[in-house]
């Protein structure tokens, strides 16, 4: 699903310039459950917003669901995140002025799926992710860890085919931590929604099927733990 | 949604919205009650000028405005106003023939410009010396009419006038000119028939009024005039199109619209109507920078909100819109109350009207023409809707760069931390 060869990217304003990610190859399939792991300024982030179509290369080619997206302009962009891709951000994750249901249910909005179905299928993400009762709520409502829940929930309410999330237990207590893990690993076991995070806590990591190694910007390991923990060297 | 989102986040600040509102529902209204009250005013300052004894369009002789001389007088009135009448039948025309006098009673004597009038016709049109402003007496229509035997015409004169001649009704008064064969000067006696009070002091001390015929006799100017005045049942809004057309169809007479007869009535409604705009203009200034310093503010702390909405998947034009849609329902919201606050104020000076006197404490002059002691508020829808949705183009002008700058707004944004 996703496939990414020989991508750079380097950030450079007038004084210098940022190497940042090097002749990155990688290839995601469809209902993976990856972490991209690595200390920080390793380039996760770089690499997640490439993948997650935010930003752009800087050289190299990207497919995704079997599409150049190189040439995509940036509301072709736009229409394919909407469509496509479900993303938790470390932070701010939410709108304030949407309730939690308001908020699960606004991509389906911008996707324009008709209300019923919408505010059905919100209800019953919400449920899933455990905050049927606090559908109500505004985010500064909620605690941090029922906040990503709810960003997991507007993630996946959509149906995309990807999830992207970037650090999302970043800013969570080891519990809050758990039981989010808990549930974006039943969501990719249930519904088969391929996953791809970021972290650099090892719990998170040990719970993730492959684990893919960031430093300096280059993949130094690329681990499988699925099924009968075959390592691929890279 | 869209709209969901803009309403919420207007009130997410209640107090900021709130205090735009007030000051374009302030400024909103003030601004329809002073165009009410400016154009009633300047109509009411018109119709009274055009009454004073002026009229809407005044005919002369071509030489007459340079040289008030008895050697420019208009032949043949009567023919004349009966092709003027023609042309338009909407108007009313009236003779006047106006000389330097000496009006003397007794020991005093006062030099002025004595008007001969036609009675009948002249206390329709005009109001010096129609019944409302005869204090004593009666008008000269009415005095030529009664049944009484005069010995005499009638005169009527202002009321500091009288005093100043120390005369009363029924009085002898002398009238001295200067006949335009240029011979001796001659004298005629007329009786005060009246005494009337505009409350405008030139008029009130240096006005007197006799019949026409009485005047031309004693000038010796038989069937001539100083001028035509016309009155337009049309009002007073298109007299210079009218002073135009008349010029086309009588080429060799002066013909004057007010605005050129009366240059000092002129003046004061133009500088006033100056002032209207100069209003106008600081309104549409305060509306445009609450609307913009709203914007900006409320914008400008979400910038990581736009790049979420945008990382998610909308389009920059959806963001956009939430943007424009705030401005829109501010200044929407804002314009309608204010629209109500200034109608309903309206709505009041219309029907009871703004006492002149309660507002300035005395009776007030403009362009040389009292100020009616009262006048009414008039708007003209078109006026009206037109500065509505000015306010409201101008509310989306303003909205638009912060708007589409908001659409334009990095994904990448919504993945760094703060
Ligand atoms: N917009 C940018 N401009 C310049 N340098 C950047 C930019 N974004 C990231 N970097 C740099 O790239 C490196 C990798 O950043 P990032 O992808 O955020 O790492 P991680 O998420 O692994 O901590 C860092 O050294 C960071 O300073
Ligand atoms: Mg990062």
């Amino acid at each position: 699903m996703i496939k990414l060869n020989q991508i750079n990217k380097i950030f450079s304003d007038k004084h210098q310039s940022f190497h940042c990610l090097k002749d990155l190859n990688l290839e995601v399939k469809q209902g993976e459950f990856t972490v991209i792991a690595g200390p920080s300024g390793s380039g996760k982030s770089t690499l997640l917003n490439i993948i997650g179509l935010l930003d752009k290369p800087s050289s190299g080619s990207y497919e995704f669901d079997g599409q150049n997206v190189a040439k995509l302009n940036n509301n072709q962009l736009a229409d394919i995140r909407r469509e496509k891709i479900g993303f938790v951000f470390q932070a701010y994750n939410l709108m304030p002025v949407l309730t939690a249901l308001e908020n699960t249910e606004m991509i389906m909005e911008f996707c324009n799926v008709d209300k019923k179905v919408r505010r059905q299928r919100a209800m019953e993400t919400l449920e899933a992710v455990g905050l049927g009762e606090f559908k109500n709520r505004f985010p500064a409502q909620l605690s941090g860890g029922q906040q990503q829940r709810v960003a997991v929930a507007r993630a996946i309410a959509a149906q995309p085919l990807l999830v992207v999330a970037d650090e999302p237990t970043a800013n969570l207590d080891s519990h809050s931590t758990e039981s989010l893990l808990d549930l974006m690993q039943s969501l990719n076991q249930e519904l088969g929604v391929t996953f791809l995070f970021s972290s650099h806590d090892p719990r998170v990591i040990d719970r993730a099927h492959r684990v893919v190694h960031l430093q300096d910007g280059q993949i130094v390991k690329d681990v499988c733990t699925n099924n009968n923990d075959q390592q691929v060297a890279v | 949604m869209i709209h969901k989102l803009a309403l919420r986040n207007l009130l997410r600040n209640k107090r900021r919205s709130l205090l735009t509102s007030l000051i374009i529902v302030f400024a909103f209204s003030m601004m329809i009650l002073f165009m009410g009250l400016s154009d009633g005013g300047h109509k009411a300052m018109i119709d009274i000028g055009v009454r004073m004894g002026l009229g809407h369009v005044i005919v002369q002789h071509p030489e007459y405005r340079d040289d008030p001389a008895l050697s420019h007088l208009l032949d043949n009135p009567e023919q004349l106003k009966q092709q003027l009448i023609d042309t338009d039948k909407r108007l009313t025309p009236v003779a006047r023939l106006r000389s330097d006098a000496l009006i003397q009673a007794g020991r005093h004597g006062v030099a002025l410009t004595i008007s001969g009038v036609e009675p009948e016709i002249e206390a329709q049109v005009s109001a010096i010396a129609d019944k409302k402003a005869i204090v004593q007496g009666q008008t000269l229509a009415a005095f030529a009419n009664s049944t009484d035997l005069h010995r005499l015409s009638g005169i009527v004169i202002g009321e500091t006038l009288a005093k100043n001649l120390e005369v009363r009704i029924g009085d002898t008064i002398t009238l001295t000119v200067k006949p335009a064969s240029g011979g001796d000067l001659a004298r005629s006696a007329f009786e005060v028939a009246g005494i009337f009070k505009t409350g405008l002091h030139e008029l009130d001390t240096f006005w007197a009024e006799v019949p026409i015929q009485d005047l031309q006799a004693l000038l010796e100017v038989p069937n001539q005039v100083s001028q035509i005045a016309l009155y337009t049942s049309a009002g007073s809004d298109n007299v210079a199109q009218l002073a135009t057309a008349l010029t086309a169809q009588f080429p060799t007479l002066d013909i004057l619209p007010w605005q050129t007869a009366a240059p000092e009535l002129y003046s004061a409604v133009t500088l006033d109507a100056a002032g209207m705009y100069l209003l106008m203009l600081i309104v549409y200034v305060v509306v445009a920078v609450g609307i913009l310093n709203t914007v900006l503010m409320s914008t400008f702390r979400r910038q990581k909100e736009f790049s979420m909405m945008i990382a998610l998947g909308a389009r920059a034009s959806t963001v956009s819109k939430v943007v424009l849609l705030e401005a829109i329902y501010l200044s929407a919201f804002s314009l309608t109350i204010g629209l109500a606050l200034g109608l309903w104020g309206h709505h009041h000076f219309a029907t009871q009207g703004l006492d002149f006197k309660e507002v300035f404490g005395t009776a007030m002059e403009a362009g040389g023409v009292l100020l009616p002691e009262k006048f009414y508020s008039t708007l003209e829808a078109n006026k009206l809707s037109l500065s509505v949705l000015f306010v409201f183009v101008l509310t989306i002008l303003v909205t638009l760069i912060p708007a589409i700058r908001a659409g334009h707004r990095s994904p990448v944004a919504a993945s760094q931390e703060s």
